[in-house]
């Protein structure tokens, strides 16, 4: 199971039961000791504070945005359309009047090589990810008109590329050869 | 906005007639449009599921863009009027205000759905610049001219709206007193409910969010109609999302403010201002405005440590949620003498819900996991969580309190009658439940009261507390609660 699926059905079975728990305890009206109430709320905050930064710690170094001290062994151009995305190793469609002209329907990349794709658009924005032959999602980012966002992945296994969040129908390929 | 404030001749009374009239109309309105729209979540579901294919593809975008706005907006403003009505018991806000913000919030409803439903626009609730104007022929321009008209409309009403709300606040309370400030120096002579300080900073939330609409509204038409560069698709986006960011969480907001006003009126608890909750508030106002960045980790050009204020943000803002209002709730009921009718009911399944969504949406806020999770799923299905399990809960809960209320005063003498006939019977030996509950039969009656005792729960929780109150006292208590039951 997904680390994450696992821990939010945990969180709601935990939480879940609490509110039950809380419910069922008014069927026995009684007084509440304040006090006792705001040492278990202390140390329910100092524990959600706890959790909080060790995953501030695991997650935070592990961030998806390119670093400059690592240079990609490929470089990929990707630019999008409405409602196609271009994938190639020169800089790729400059307007969308010379969008067929330069057109690259295939890029092979090395496996294991650190890839790194620079996403633009040339009209709206756009959603790029990065699929499995299985529709599993490897990477993604969005193009965005006027930035170039820079998508690195190394790839460990064959990958196709692109899909466009925006009815996509004429998406083009890419090929990572082993 | 002097001009629009209330005149002074309208007596207390009349006051709160037209303002129980108005919240009853905002509220008409909610409940009409949130089934039609819920409807339309149905629609596009069918349409993934694959069902109906002969539909042109860009219907599904055109009712993803009405639903989008609609319901956000549908329970914004539902939530806004009820609790304008709860503050209505501390300050004044202004019933023409409120009428105009009526009026507008119709004049946008209509245009957004001629936009979509007719014109086909299908940009969704972002309306992501430049898109709009790049339709590729699937809607006219002037379905876009619809949509940017109905933004203005509307975000020109909803800020009278809480402006005003802050001008109510601010006739009666200094700004110190508004937040709470003044509680944490030790005074204590003026004391704000938490109702006030936690819609003094939903307000302030709304305006900052409105006020970003306003600026995209004045770049695109710079744009458009002055011809000039294309405007920053980076900062437009950040607006935008800061935009419908706080819009959304406000509405939250607004909801729990609901909840710590009305909860205790079932848990027979205070839920009082104290040094917890102005601090809980006071610091979900500074980071609400710094979370939205969650929304933009997929923009790789967005500096990275906007994108780490996000996570970190994101992260902190459940502290004081889960801390203070979250465990708060749970000590109001624990062992209370919560009668579980359908408003508490309500309100503590919202306040669950909001827990539960809450945890999606941290995970979903954690860099490395987004990138896993944008554009899936779980992107709507822990919004619909904390919302429609969540705030949508917490103001229907809200709202059925209110109209019961509402209807008990209206009801109020007779059942004081009847309560007093009750009475008479009771004192007398003429059988307690058959006399108090009128049209139950005695032995059902009989078996209620019995159950109550035995801590059973309730087939009958509206006759329930009037037939405990009076058994286990031993005479009757003529309470609003017990009047309110019987009345109802």
């Amino acid at each position: 199971m997904n680390p994450s699926l696992a821990i939010f059905l945990v969180s709601t079975l935990v939480i879940a039961a609490t509110f039950l728990w809380v419910a069922r305890s008014t069927s026995e009206p009684g007084a509440i000791d304040y006090a006792r109430a705001n040492r278990l709320r202390g140390v329910f905050g100092v524990s959600l504070g706890v959790i909080l930064a060790i995953f501030l710690v695991l997650t935070l170094p592990r961030l998806p945005y390119p670093v400059e001290a690592a240079a990609p062994a490929h470089v990929v151009n990707v630019v999008g359309k409405q409602y196609a995305f271009s994938v190639s190793e020169s800089p790729g469609p400059q307007s969308l009047a010379t969008w067929e002209a330069e057109f690259s329907p295939v890029v092979e990349v090395l496996q294991g090589a650190l890839v790194e794709f620079r996403v633009r658009t040339l009209d709206v924005n756009h959603g790029l990810g990065i699929y499995t032959p299985q529709g599993a999602l490897l990477a993604q980012t969005q193009a965005m008109p006027g930035y170039v966002n820079r998508l690195r992945v190394q790839f460990d296994q064959p990958a196709r590329i692109p899909r466009c969040v925006w009815n996509s129908v004429a998406c083009r390929t890419t090929r990572c050869v082993p | 906005m002097t001009a629009l404030a209330n005149p002074p001749t309208a007596t207390p009374d009349a006051y709160a007639r037209q303002m129980t009239r108005l919240t009853l109309v905002w509220v008409a309105v909610g409940l009409v449009l949130f089934p039609i729209l819920a409807l339309l979540g149905l629609v596009m579901r069918t349409l993934q599921a694959g069902y109906f294919r002969a539909t042109p593809p860009e219907w599904f975008d055109a009712v993803m863009t009405l639903h989008g706005l609609g319901m956000v907006g549908v329970w914004f403003v539902a939530g806004l009027a009820a609790l304008s009505f709860v503050l209505s018991a501390y300050v004044r806000p202004s019933l023409t205000v409120s009428k105009l913000a009526l009026a507008m919030t119709a004049l946008g409803v209509i245009l957004l759905l001629v936009a979509t439903l007719v014109g086909r626009l299908g940009v969704g609730w972002y309306f992501l610049h430049p898109l709009p104007f790049h339709s590729t022929d699937t809607w006219p321009a002037w379905a876009t001219g619809a949509l940017f008209g109905a933004l203005a409309i509307l975000g020109v009403g909803w800020t009278l709206w809480a402006a005003d709300i802050l001008r109510a606040i601010a006739a009666r309370y200094r700004l110190s007193e508004a937040l709470g400030w003044s509680y944490l120096s030790g005074r204590t002579d003026v004391e704000a409910p938490p109702v006030v300080v936690i819609a003094w900073v939903s307000c302030i939330g709304v305006l900052a969010g409105l006020v970003a609409a306003v600026v995209i509204l004045l770049l695109v038409a710079i744009e458009v109609i002055g011809g000039t560069a294309p405007s920053d698709a980076l900062l437009i986006k950040n607006l935008t999302f800061y935009f419908g960011h706080m819009l959304v969480n406000i509405t939250m907001y607004f909801g729990v403010g609901l909840v710590y006003e009305i909860m205790p009126a079932y848990t027979g608890r205070p839920w009082k201002i104290n040094a917890l909750v102005v601090i809980s508030w006071n610091t979900v106002l500074a980071l609400v405005m710094f979370a939205y960045f969650h929304h933009l980790y997929m923009d790789f050009a967005q500096p990275r440590w906007l994108q780490v204020v996000g996570q970190v943000s994101s992260y902190l803002i459940s502290v004081p949620a889960a801390v203070v209002t979250i465990f708060s709730a749970l000590v109001l009921v624990y062992h209370s003498q919560e009668r579980w009718s359908l408003a508490p009911t309500l309100l503590y399944l919202g306040v669950m819900g909001w827990a539960i969504g809450g945890v999606g949406a941290m995970i979903d806020s954690t860099i490395t996991v987004n990138q896993q999770f944008h554009n899936t799923l779980w992107v709507p299905a822990h919004f619909h969580t904390y919302y429609l399990m969540g705030v949508v809960l917490m103001i229907l809960g809200a709202v059925y309190h209110l109209a019961t209320a509402l209807t008990s005063e209206r009801r109020e003498l007779s059942a004081a009658r009847r309560l007093a006939v009750a009475v008479l019977r009771l004192r007398s030996g003429d059988g307690a439940g058959s006399a108090l509950l009128g049209h139950v039969p005695p032995d059902r009656a009989r078996h209620d009261c019995d159950g109550i005792h035995a801590g059973h729960v309730q087939p009958w929780p509206s006759v329930g507390p009037a037939c405990r109150r009076v058994m286990v006292s031993g005479r009757p208590e003529v309470s609003v609660h017990s009047v309110r039951a019987l009345a109802s």
